[in-house]
């Protein structure tokens, strides 16, 4: 994959969201990494402070561990940092997760959006795998019908 | 689910003929001849497309009976939107724990 940017919005999982902050203030809960430790886990997990790494530049790091809450297991993510405009954009080129069936690396963009007391955040992430590339054009849709059609 | 399952469910749809074909069994059973009807392509031309259906495991053809007529797999099909839905809610649970820690910060800041 040349071009780490996905282009076809078909591949990729899109998220808006308005957030009650300024943009500095959302930028930085991405980015700090004592802020990143208190919400980027899932619900059943936390994400150690002492295992929370950010080289924040362009060709930097931004690494994590997820840790099971009163369990053993964890799951670590990395991402190379392709893009940076504080506090505007971070776009990040994961590493493989092959525990997570992604062989692949996934681009995730953020965008912080000024909306003077609100933030609206977009994220995409992606593309994730369909197999050619020319299978992209149309398979949401073709899924989402079939699917549709196959649960009626 | 397997990246490679998925990548062939992926491919297998990625062609608008073989999606139309997937459309038709959704209705039910239908022999190779049935499915041809709408499609001016040949009898041999829609067997190759019900090939990589099948090897995508989205259809299953019936070996005993006479016309041997195919039907429908879901599984393959639920599987592939399973799995970007829970990316999806993975990053929408994520994005309520930010709301959530925002709105703690701005009240402690006050």
């Amino acid at each position: 994959m040349s071009d780490p940017t996905p282009t076809t919005p078909d591949q990729v999982v899109l998220i808006t969201r308005f957030f009650e902050a300024s943009r500095e203030a959302v930028f930085r809960a991405w980015t700090d990494p004592d802020e990143l430790a208190a919400w980027y886990g899932p619900a059943h997990m936390d994400a150690p402070r002492e295992r929370i790494r950010i080289d924040l530049r362009v060709g930097g790091r931004w690494e994590l561990t997820m840790v099971q809450r009163g369990g053993t297991a964890e799951f670590s993510i990395g991402y190379d940092i392709l893009e940076l405009v504080e506090p505007e954009l971070l776009v990040m080129r994961s590493d493989p997760m092959p525990g997570m069936d992604s062989h692949e690396p996934t681009v995730v963009r953020v965008e912080f959006h000024d909306h003077g007391a609100k933030t609206r955040m977009t994220l995409s992430d992606g593309p994730y795998p369909t197999g050619s590339s020319h299978a992209a054009a149309g398979w949401t849709a073709a899924l989402d019908k079939l699917a549709t059609t196959v649960a009626a | 689910m397997q990246t490679d399952q998925l990548s062939l469910t992926f491919a297998a749809l990625a062609d608008p003929t073989r999606r139309s074909i997937m459309t038709r069994l959704a209705e039910g059973e239908a022999t190779v001849s049935e499915l041809a009807e709408p499609f001016a392509v040949s009898l041999p031309a829609i067997s190759r497309h019900l090939k990589v259906l099948e090897r995508a495991g989205l259809i299953v053809r019936i070996r005993d009976a006479q016309w041997r007529p195919s039907r429908m797999q879901a599984d393959p099909l639920d599987d592939a939107v399973e799995w970007m839905q829970s990316r999806k809610r993975t990053w929408e649970a994520r994005m309520d724990r930010l709301d959530a820690h925002l709105s703690r910060k701005e009240n402690t800041d006050e």
